[in-house]
C-alpha cells in the first residue's frame, strides 16, 4: 500500500480545470520529483494534497484513508508537511519560534498548564527548543546560535532551511517541497541539494515530493519523476526516461523542436 | 399591521435612504477592490462632503447666489472636487505608506484618520458640536398616488442619487480610467505590465469614491435638513456593511447592499413596535445574519488568495 | 540590583512630582529632570546597556521593586482622591488592554468592540446588584463571564471568515450595544444604572477610607489596591499564555494563516480561545469600573472608548505586554494632567496614533522576541 495515492484527482476553479483526473502514487521513503511548465498544476497538486483546495472529483488516500475533504490542519496532523513557493515564515518571530510552530499541534501541555503549572510547560518548552536546535544544526551548525534572532534577518538560504525545519518539526510521513531552489544561484543550489540529502539521511522513512524547475536538482534528488502539463500527468519514470519523453519536450520546448 | 399605503411609502423612503447608503458603499467596495483595504475613514469623508457642501452653499448665499437651480449644482460640483481631493490626500498619507504592512496597520491608520477628521470638524468648524441646519433647496410639495404621498423632495434625491450611480457605471465601464481601475482590481501586477499607472489609478479610485461620498453627504443634508459632525461614524459603518453584504469588490453589489440596508431600516421602523428606535439594531442584525450565511456577499467577492 | 531599584525609584519620584506639583517653576523643573533622564538614557549607550543588563539579570528584583512602587503610589497621592481615582482608572485600562492586546496584537483579531465588552461586564454588575439584589462581589465575577458568552455567540458564526469581517461585526456590535442600552427599559435607558452597591469583602466596605500603616488614605485607595492586584493578575496570566504554545500558535496564524494551517494548528480553535480569554479580561475591567464608579450609563461605553482602548495598545506596542502597561499609564493620566488640552484630547490621540503607525509601528515598548524563561 502506498503512502499517498490519488485517483482521478480533479480540481477546478470556475471554468478552469487545474488538475484533470490525476492518478499517482508515492511509496513510503520514496523520493519523487514533479516537473512541468508554469501553470501545469504542480502547486495545485500540493494544495489539494494538503487540503487547501477543494477536490472537485476523485479521491486522495493517505495511508489507505480518504482525506479529500479534511481541513488542512487535520491533514497536517496526519503527517503531511510542506514548504511554500514564496517562503511563508513569520519574519518578526525568532528562528526558534518559527520552528516551534511546527510542534504546536503535538503539544502535551495546555492553557491551564501555561498559567498555573508553569514547571511542566518549562520542561516541555526546553525539550522543544532543544529539538528545534538539533534540526537547525543539521543543516547549518551556526543556525542554532542565531536561534533568537528574528528570522527575517537571515539570508535566504538559511530561511529556506528554517522552513524545512518547521516542516520536519511536525514529524511528517510525507514532505512536500515547492520549488525550494527558487531564486538561488548555483552555489546555493548545491547547498540545497546537500540539505536534501541530509533530510534523506536523517529521516529515511520520510517520503519526499519535490516540485522543481531546476533539472539538476531533480536529477540529483529524485528516484522517480512525474511530469505535468495542463493539469494532466504526461510522463512518469526515472529522470532520463522522462527527460527524453516527446510530450515532455513539447511541453517545455514547443512543438517545432520535437524530433519526429 | 399598518396599511399598504404606509408600507409602500416606507419602501420608497427606504429606497431613497438606500441610494444614499449605496453611494457610500460604492466607495468602500472600490477601495477594497483596488487596494485590498478597508478605508475606515470613508464615513468621515462622507461627513466632510456634507460640510463642504454646506460651506459652499453658505458662501454662495452670502454672495447672493441663492437660486437652487444654480446653487445646488455648484455646491455638488465644488464638494465633489474638494472631497475627492481630500480623499486622495487621505490615501497618500495613510494608505499608501502602509501598503506593505499588515492589513491591521492600515485599518488602524484609517480609523485614526477618521478620528482626526471628525475631531477637527468638531473643534475647528464654528460651533462644531451642534448639528448644522442645511438649507431647503429641493422643490417642496407632494402629490398623491392612490393614497401614497410622494414628495418632490424625495424624488429629487432619488433622481440625483440614481444619476450618480449611472455616472459611476459609465465611468467604470466606458472610460479608460475605469478600465484601469477594473484591471488593477483584478491583478495589479498584470495591470502594471499592461502599462497602467498604478499610483494614478489608485488616486483616481479614491477621488471617485470620495466624490460619491460627497454627493451622498449633500443628499443626506438635503433630506434631514441638518448635518452633524458625527454623521460619518454611522454612515461609515452602514456603508461598510452594505458593501460587505453586497460582496466586497463588486460595485453593483455595493449598490444592492445599500438599497437593501435602507429598505430593511425603514421596514423595521414601520413594522416593529418602537421600530424607529431599533431600526439600526434590526438592520445590523440582518447584516450579521448575511455575513454568517453568505460571507462572500450577494454578488460574490474577490478571488481566492494565491498559495 | 541596586541599579534596578534606583531606576524604579527615580521613575516613581518623577511621576509623583509630575502629578502633584502645581507651582510652575517646580513643575518646569520636574519636566526638565524627566526629559534629561530620558535623553541621557537614549544618548549614552553604556548607561542604556547597563540598565538593560541589570533588568535582564534581576527580573524578580525588578518585579518586586515595581510592585513596591505601585503599592506606594497611593501614599504619595493621599492628599488627592481625584488622582488616586485616575491612577486606579489607568490600572483598569491595563486589565482591559491586556485582554484586547491578546486579541489584536497577539492573534491579529480585529476587535473594535472593546467598549461594548467592557460595557457588558459593567452592566452585568449593575443589573445583578441593583435589579436582582446580588452581592457586589458575585456580580463582579459574573461580569466577565457574560462578556465571554456574548463574545462567543458573536464570533463563532464568522470564525472562518477573513479578518475585516470581524472588524465589521464588532463595530456593528458596539453600535447595537449602545442603542440597546439606551432604549431598553431594564437597562435604565440613557440614565443608566445608578447606586451600584459597593464591593464588600468579608464585611469590609470598599467605600470606607482605609488607614494603612498608620496613614489615612482616601477611599479610592481600596479600589486602587484591588486594581493593582487585578492588573498584576491580568498581566501575569497574559504573559504566561503569550510565552507558551498558545502564543506561538497565535503569532503564527496572525502572520500567516495558511502556514499555520499546514503546521497542524487549528485556526478556529486558536482564534476562539484568544477571543474568549481577551473578552474575559475586558469584561473584568468593565466590572471593576462599575463597582469603582458606582453607576453605568451608555455614553461610557461607546465607540469612542473602543478607540481609546485601541490607542493604549498601539502607542504602548502591539503584542507587547509591558507596552500595554506603559500605554495605559501614559494615556489615562496625561489628558487629566493637561486639562487645558481636554477639548483636543481625541484629536491628539488620532494624530499620535497615525504618526506612530507611520513611523514607529511597533510602539513605545516594542514586543521583544519570545524567550520562554
Amino acid at each position: 500500500m502506498s503512502l499517498v495515492e490519488t485517483r482521478g484527482l480533479t480540481v477546478r476553479f470556475g471554468g478552469l480545470v487545474a488538475l484533470d483526473g490525476v492518478d499517482l502514487r508515492v511509496a513510503e521513503g520514496e523520493s519523487v520529483g514533479v516537473i512541468g511548465p508554469n501553470g501545469s498544476g504542480k502547486t495545485t497538486l500540493f494544495n489539494a494534497l494538503t487540503g487547501l483546495y477543494r477536490v472537485a472529483a476523485g479521491t486522495i488516500l493517505l495511508g489507505g484513508e480518504k482525506v479529500g475533504d479534511l481541513p488542512p490542519h487535520r491533514i497536517a496532523r496526519l503527517g503531511v508537511a510542506r514548504t511554500f513557493q514564496s517562503s511563508r515564515l513569520c519574519p518578526n518571530l525568532s528562528v526558534v519560534d518559527n520552528v516551534l510552530a511546527g510542534m504546536v499541534a503535538a503539544r502535551r501541555t495546555g492553557l491551564l498548564d501555561a498559567v498555573v503549572r508553569r514547571g511542566r510547560v518549562r520542561v516541555e518548552m526546553r525539550e522543544a527548543i532543544a529539538r528545534a536546535g538539533h534540526l537547525l544544526g543539521l543543516f547549518n551548525p551556526e543556525l542554532p546560535a542565531r536561534g533568537w534572532e528574528r528570522v527575517g534577518q537571515l539570508p535566504q538560504i538559511d530561511r529556506r532551511r528554517v522552513e524545512i525545519c518547521r516542516a520536519l518539526a511536525t514529524r511528517p510521513r510525507l514532505l512536500l517541497l515547492d520549488e525550494p531552489s527558487a531564486g538561488m544561484n548555483p552555489e546555493e543550489t548545491a547547498e540545497l541539494m546537500k540539505d536534501l540529502q541530509i533530510v534523506r539521511d536523517e529521516m529515511p522513512g520520510l517520503a519526499v515530493v519535490i516540485i522543481e524547475h531546476d533539472m539538476f536538482v531533480i536529477e540529483g534528488v529524485s528516484q522517480r519523476v512525474i511530469a505535468f502539463n495542463y493539469g494532466r500527468k504526461i510522463a512518469e519514470g526515472p529522470f532520463a526516461a522522462v527527460a527524453e519523453h516527446p510530450e515532455v519536450r513539447e511541453a517545455y520546448l514547443g512543438k517545432d523542436t520535437v524530433r519526429a | 399591521m399598518p396599511p399598504l399605503e404606509l408600507l409602500f411609502q416606507q419602501a420608497l423612503n427606504g429606497l431613497m435612504l438606500g441610494v444614499m447608503y449605496a453611494l457610500i458603499a460604492v466607495g468602500f467596495t472600490l477601495f477594497f477592490g483596488v487596494l485590498d483595504v478597508i478605508h475606515f475613514s470613508h464615513g468621515d469623508i462622507y461627513m466632510l462632503g456634507a460640510f463642504a457642501g454646506l460651506s459652499v452653499l453658505t458662501g454662495l448665499a452670502a454672495a447672493g447666489v441663492g437660486a437652487p437651480a444654480l446653487a445646488l449644482p455648484l455646491a455638488f460640483a465644488a464638494s465633489i472636487v474638494i472631497t475627492g481631493l481630500i480623499g486622495v490626500a487621505a490615501e497618500r498619507v495613510c494608505v499608501k505608506p502602509l501598503a506593505r504592512s499588515s492589513p491591521l496597520m492600515t485599518l488602524l491608520a484609517t480609523l485614526s484618520l477618521g478620528l482626526v477628521i471628525r475631531e477637527s470638524v468638531l473643534i475647528f468648524y464654528p460651533r462644531g458640536a451642534d448639528p448644522k441646519p442645511f438649507p431647503w433647496l429641493l422643490p417642496q410639495g407632494s402629490f398623491d398616488v392612490g393614497g401614497v404621498v410622494i414628495r418632490y423632495e424625495n424624488l429629487a434625491i432619488l433622481a440625483i442619487g440614481l444619476a450618480a450611480m449611472v455616472a459611476v457605471d459609465r465611468i467604470i465601464n466606458r472610460t479608460r480610467m475605469g478600465a484601469a481601475i477594473r484591471a488593477v482590481a483584478q491583478d495589479p501586477e498584470a495591470a502594471q505590465m499592461m502599462g497602467v499607472n498604478l499610483d494614478r489609478t489608485v488616486d483616481a479610485t479614491f477621488f471617485l469614491g470620495s466624490g460619491l461620498a460627497a454627493v451622498a453627504g449633500i443628499l443626506s443634508g438635503l433630506y434631514y435638513s441638518e448635518i452633524h459632525f458625527i454623521m460619518g461614524v454611522t454612515g461609515g459603518v452602514i456603508g461598510f456593511s452594505a458593501a460587505a453584504i453586497g460582496g466586497l469588490g463588486n460595485v453593483y453589489g455595493a449598490i444592492l447592499g445599500g438599497l437593501l440596508f435602507g429598505l430593511v431600516q425603514t421596514m423595521a421602523a414601520a413594522l416593529i413596535p418602537r421600530g424607529s428606535e431599533f431600526r439600526d439594531v434590526v438592520a445590523f442584525a440582518v447584516v450579521l445574519l448575511f455575513l454568517v450565511v453568505r460571507p462572500s456577499g450577494i454578488l460574490g467577492a474577490k478571488s481566492v488568495e494565491r498559495v | 540590583m541596586i541599579l534596578v531599584w534606583a531606576a524604579e525609584a527615580v521613575v516613581l519620584v518623577l511621576v509623583v512630582l509630575g502629578i502633584l506639583v502645581e507651582a510652575p517653576l517646580a513643575l518646569a523643573g520636574t519636566a526638565a529632570a524627566g526629559l534629561a533622564a530620558l535623553v541621557l538614557v537614549r544618548v549614552r549607550p553604556r548607561l542604556r546597556a547597563a540598565l538593560a543588563g541589570a533588568f535582564a539579570e534581576h527580573p524578580t528584583a525588578a518585579l518586586a521593586g515595581g510592585a513596591v512602587c505601585a503599592l506606594a503610589l497611593p501614599f504619595a497621592l493621599r492628599a488627592s482622591p481625584y488622582w488616586t481615582f485616575v491612577a486606579t482608572l489607568a490600572l483598569v485600562y491595563v486589565v482591559i488592554g491586556q485582554g484586547l492586546n491578546l486579541q489584536i496584537g497577539t492573534a491579529g483579531l480585529i476587535n473594535l468592540a472593546g467598549a461594548a465588552f467592557a460595557g457588558l461586564g459593567a452592566y452585568t454588575v449593575g443589573l445583578l446588584t441593583v435589579s436582582a439584589g446580588w452581592p457586589a462581589w458575585l456580580a463582579f465575577l459574573a461580569g466577565p463571564v457574560v462578556a465571554v458568552v456574548v463574545g462567543t455567540l458573536l464570533f463563532v458564526p464568522i470564525l472562518t471568515t477573513r479578518g475585516h469581517y470581524l472588524a465589521l461585526v464588532t463595530i456593528a456590535f458596539v453600535f447595537i450595544f449602545n442603542v440597546l442600552m439606551n432604549n431598553l427599559e431594564f437597562t435604565g435607558g440613557p440614565q443608566g444604572i445608578k447606586n451600584i452597591p459597593t464591593l464588600r469583602l468579608f464585611g469590609y466596605a470598599f467605600t470606607t477610607a482605609p488607614t494603612v500603616l498608620g496613614i489615612a488614605l482616601p477611599a479610592h485607595a481600596n479600589f486602587y489596591f484591588a486594581a493593582v492586584a487585578l492588573a498584576a493578575l491580568a498581566t501575569g496570566v497574559i504573559r504566561r499564555l503569550h510565552d507558551s504554545w498558545l502564543g506561538v500558535a497565535l503569532n503564527t496564524l496572525r502572520d500567516d494563516e495558511i502556514a499555520a494551517k499546514c503546521c497542524g494548528i487549528s485556526i478556529a480553535r486558536a482564534k476562539l480561545t484568544a477571543f474568549c480569554i481577551g473578552n474575559f479580561f475586558i469584561g473584568l475591567g468593565g466590572a471593576l469600573y462599575a463597582v469603582m464608579v458606582g453607576f453605568v450609563s451608555p455614553p461610557d461605553f461607546d465607540f469612542g472608548y473602543s478607540l481609546i482602548m485601541l490607542s493604549v495598545i498601539i502607542i504602548g506596542g502591539v503584542d507587547s505586554i509591558p507596552g500595554v502597561v506603559l500605554g495605559a499609564c501614559l494615556l489615562v493620566p496625561l489628558p487629566e494632567r493637561f486639562r487645558f488640552l481636554h477639548e483636543y484630547r481625541l484629536l491628539l490621540y488620532g494624530v499620535v496614533i497615525l504618526v506612530m503607525l507611520l513611523y514607529r509601528s511597533q510602539g513605545l515598548w516594542p514586543a521583544a522576541v519570545r524567550r520562554y524563561r
